[in-house]
């Protein structure tokens, strides 16, 4: 008898805690008819807004030290940063003149070693060297450790978001961060890999010092380059068919001396389907052969030109790098989880499958939105031409859009394309390993440019727009004409105010504006359900354990 | 002091991350005793050698305790055998005496950068608390430097990106030193676990024994069913 009691009671009280918001639409339309409406309450909209904001960051940082003037520094001619965050001068001009040619005080500044970057005599006698030779190292970003939970030599792609990362990087001396009370990691560190920027027909030796834990190579894909090197060892960079990869410790140096010019790309051939995709990528710029055309041949993070070539010089007024991939989370953070390399190894080969991932992560020049904002903006004058050297070194295609203009593909995949066929469009598809060279006119003529303004430059297929899927984030950076732009080096914008990405919280998946619908009571009566109808469950099992046992009810 | 230094040293607060700027200002503010040591300075195609001072005794020294000589070697070929070793020295644990003057001449076997870097030491005579040497692959650079008189445990290693991680990571330790510092090679354990470890089969595996453990209570005192 009992038992019947606890069961009706139980019932009643699951019947009278039924959570509203579960209720069929009719009811609560028939309830509201007799009882009226619920009372109001406060939209979760505003709790959101009233939510700390505390971990904004300043949208351009100080340049302290300068970095964005123009200057000459050892002979070198460097160009204003129109941006807000500049590359290191002092890097710039040892990559023109050579490590081996600059003095101890500019290397000391740049951070560079003596053998970073060593250009020596003059083949042709044309007035700039054509014997290059570059050391590549290999750096972990966003790394794992045994002693600190968070990732080690930190390198943010846009606020709070720090994928891990493998990237080639120019040898360099002392700490791998900024001090040692810091854990984020140097400026010269940092993706994507260099653009790297040498002559016709120069004769040009990289040595992959390898500093990593896992073996690597390098592959020079479409850079003329011969398949053997002069000794008879392999050179082209796969471990398949030319040589076997270069392990941890030890070092390869790889021999090329392009006929052609053109944009090229360089990356690791060792897994490919995970090592390229971890960072190992990176623009390759041969240019083409001028009388006393000394280059910076390295770009850090890519990014602007400071110091051109000839060429350029002769059919342009700016020219920039541009490099895009997209990286998937669950692959890079790996090296995040385990310290163990053999575990490592295993989850790249058998525990992540690539036919089935999603990238969630879209960057350019190694960043992502609201970063981008601070050091990829193009900023042109009107009437001027520049030259957008484009990459897509990711998995997935690019649709890259320029609000307000309309570019010029002069070549692709480094091969100039007859002018009288040059296609131009304002959404450009580059399939992976693709490269573009594009002619961006900013003359206001209606076809080429719709005038000075504030335009994006980004990624069409949707996704690319985002961090993660939350927009705005991605790719997404703009052409700024000069008149837009203010003395810090920020974009004068009249929509909305962009400080508000500039937080962690922004981009933090889990603060999801859905679940804030429901608030603490709406959880607490679903609480109270539960325990309403354990408690008629309860009852009902005690009556069928009764019946059971035969027992008289 | 050598509270300080143990907080310099102790890992978890060393390498906590402090926001920086993009742009750090690396030029180190000159201590006049720093610039009397006149640090011997080595910067060039085979490595560097910073701070290294053989003359001017730490504050509290009278003079020097012993002079000790080492002879580190470094290269993958002396990571142990233990997971997550990929490079490694062939020592990692250093005692000396207290204001003893210490010279390293450090041997890289590999064909890749090395470092043997020592962190915590007194900013008034070595710039940034650091004495460092650096060796391009294949090479061998020495230095040397005298210690406090303070007993502390200094951390050694190298600042290459994921080096320290995967092995190259020392204990110097002055007089009874300040500890032992974690996932030193064959000395101390990792602090952090590996978090790959199937996340989901250990909390099931909880949950299912506390579950058991529960049955297990109320069957024992209701009587277990008998059919």
């Amino acid at each position: 008898m009992r038992a019947i009691v606890w069961l009706l009671f139980g019932a009643l009280l699951s019947a009278l805690l039924y959570p509203p918001q579960w209720y069929p639409q009719r009811l609560r339309f028939e309830l509201a008819q007799w009882l009226g409406t619920p009372s109001y309450n406060v939209s979760s909209n505003q709790i959101e807004q009233d939510a700390d904001m505390s971990d904004l960051e300043r949208v351009c940082p100080d340049d302290l030290l300068g970095w964005r003037n123009a200057q000459i520094i050892e002979g070198v001619s460097i160009a204003a940063t129109p941006s807000c965050v500049a590359d290191n001068p002092y890097a710039i001009a040892a990559f023109v003149q050579g490590t081996n040619n600059v003095s101890m005080d500019t290397l000391m500044r740049a951070g560079l070693t003596p053998d970073a970057l060593e250009k020596g005599a003059d083949l042709d006698g044309d007035g700039d060297p054509d014997e290059i030779h570059i050391r590549l190292e290999i750096a972990e970003l966003n790394g794992g450790s045994p002693d600190v939970l968070e990732p080690t030599a930190q390198y943010a792609i846009a606020p709070g978001i720090t994928p891990g990362l493998w990237v080639f990087a120019p040898k360099t001396f002392g700490m791998a961060t900024e001090n040692f009370e810091s854990n984020i990691a140097q400026a010269m560190l940092r993706s994507p890999s260099p653009s790297i920027r040498i002559e016709q027909g120069d004769r040009v030796f990289i040595t992959l010092e390898n500093t990593h834990y896992m073996p690597h190579t390098i592959h020079f894909h479409g850079v003329d380059h011969s398949y053997l090197r002069a000794d008879g060892a392999g050179n082209d960079g796969v471990p398949m068919t030319s040589e076997l990869p270069v392990q941890p410790g030890q070092s390869r140096t790889y021999e090329l001396s392009p006929r052609t010019a053109g944009t090229a790309f360089y990356h690791c051939h060792v897994q490919p389907q995970a090592h390229i995709l971890m960072g190992l990528q990176g623009m390759f710029i041969v240019e083409e052969n001028r009388p006393n055309n000394t280059l910076q041949s390295m770009n850090i993070g890519a990014g602007q030109v400071r110091v051109r070539s000839v060429a350029s010089r002769e059919a342009y007024d700016q020219e920039y790098d541009l490099q895009y991939t997209d990286i998937d989370s669950k692959l890079n953070n790996i090296i995040q989880e385990t310290n163990d390399p053999e575990r490592i190894e295993s989850w790249l080969h058998g525990g992540y499958n690539l036919t089935s991932a999603r990238s969630n992560l879209f960057t350019v020049n190694g960043r992502a939105f609201p970063y981008t904002f601070r050091e990829s903006l193009i900023v042109p004058k009107p009437d001027q031409h520049i030259r957008l050297r484009v990459l897509n070194a990711g998995t997935e295609g690019l649709a890259l859009h320029t609000h307000g203009h309309k570019a010029t593909a002069t070549h692709l995949d480094g091969v100039a394309q007859n002018a009288n066929v040059q296609v131009t469009r304002d959404v450009f598809w580059l399939a992976s390993a693709q490269r573009v060279d594009l002619d961006l006119n900013t003359s206001n003529d209606g076809t080429h440019s719709y005038g000075s303004g504030v335009w994006m430059l980004h990624d069409h297929t949707g996704k690319g727009t985002t961090n993660d899927g939350i927009a705005p984030g991605g790719n997404m950076t703009a052409i700024v004409y000069d008149e837009f732009m203010d003395e810090n080096g920020w974009p004068i914008t009249q929509g909305e105010n962009m400080a508000m990405f500039f937080s962690e919280s922004f981009y933090r998946r889990d603060e999801f504006a859905a679940e804030q619908s429901y608030t603490l009571f709406s959880y607490l009566r679903i609480v109270a359900f539960g325990l309403a109808l354990g408690l008629m469950l309860a009852g009902l099992t005690q009556l069928m354990l009764q019946i059971l046992r035969g027992r008289n009810v | 002091m050598s509270k300080s230094v143990l907080w310099g040293l102790s890992v978890m607060g060393a390498l906590a991350c402090v926001p920086v700027g993009a742009q750090v200002d690396h030029s180190a503010h000159m201590h006049p005793e720093a610039e009397h040591a006149g640090h011997e300075m080595l910067f060039d195609k085979s490595g560097m050698v910073m701070n290294a001072n053989s003359t001017v005794l730490p504050r509290g020294c009278e003079e020097i305790s012993a002079n000790i000589t080492y002879t580190v070697r470094a290269g993958t070929d002396y990571a142990i055998e233990e997971a997550g070793r990929i490079f490694g020295y062939d020592q990692y644990d250093f005692q000396v005496p207290p204001c003893s003057k210490i010279n390293v001449t450090f041997i890289n076997e590999d064909q890749v950068r090395h470092q043997w870097m020592l962190h915590g030491l007194p900013r008034y005579l070595y710039p940034q608390g650091m004495f460092h040497l650096e060796a391009s692959g294949g090479e061998t650079v020495q230095g040397s430097f005298i210690v406090p008189e303070d007993d502390a445990t200094y951390l050694v290693h190298c600042d290459v990106t994921q080096h320290m991680e995967k092995g190259m990571k020392a204990q110097f330790v002055v007089g009874k030193g300040s500890g032992t510092l974690w996932s030193i090679p064959g000395l101390s354990a990792d602090f952090k676990f590996d978090s790959v470890s199937n996340r989901i089969a250990s909390w099931l595996l909880f949950c299912s024994t506390i579950s058991a453990f529960i049955l297990l209570i109320f069957f024992a005192k209701k009587g277990f069913p008998t059919r």
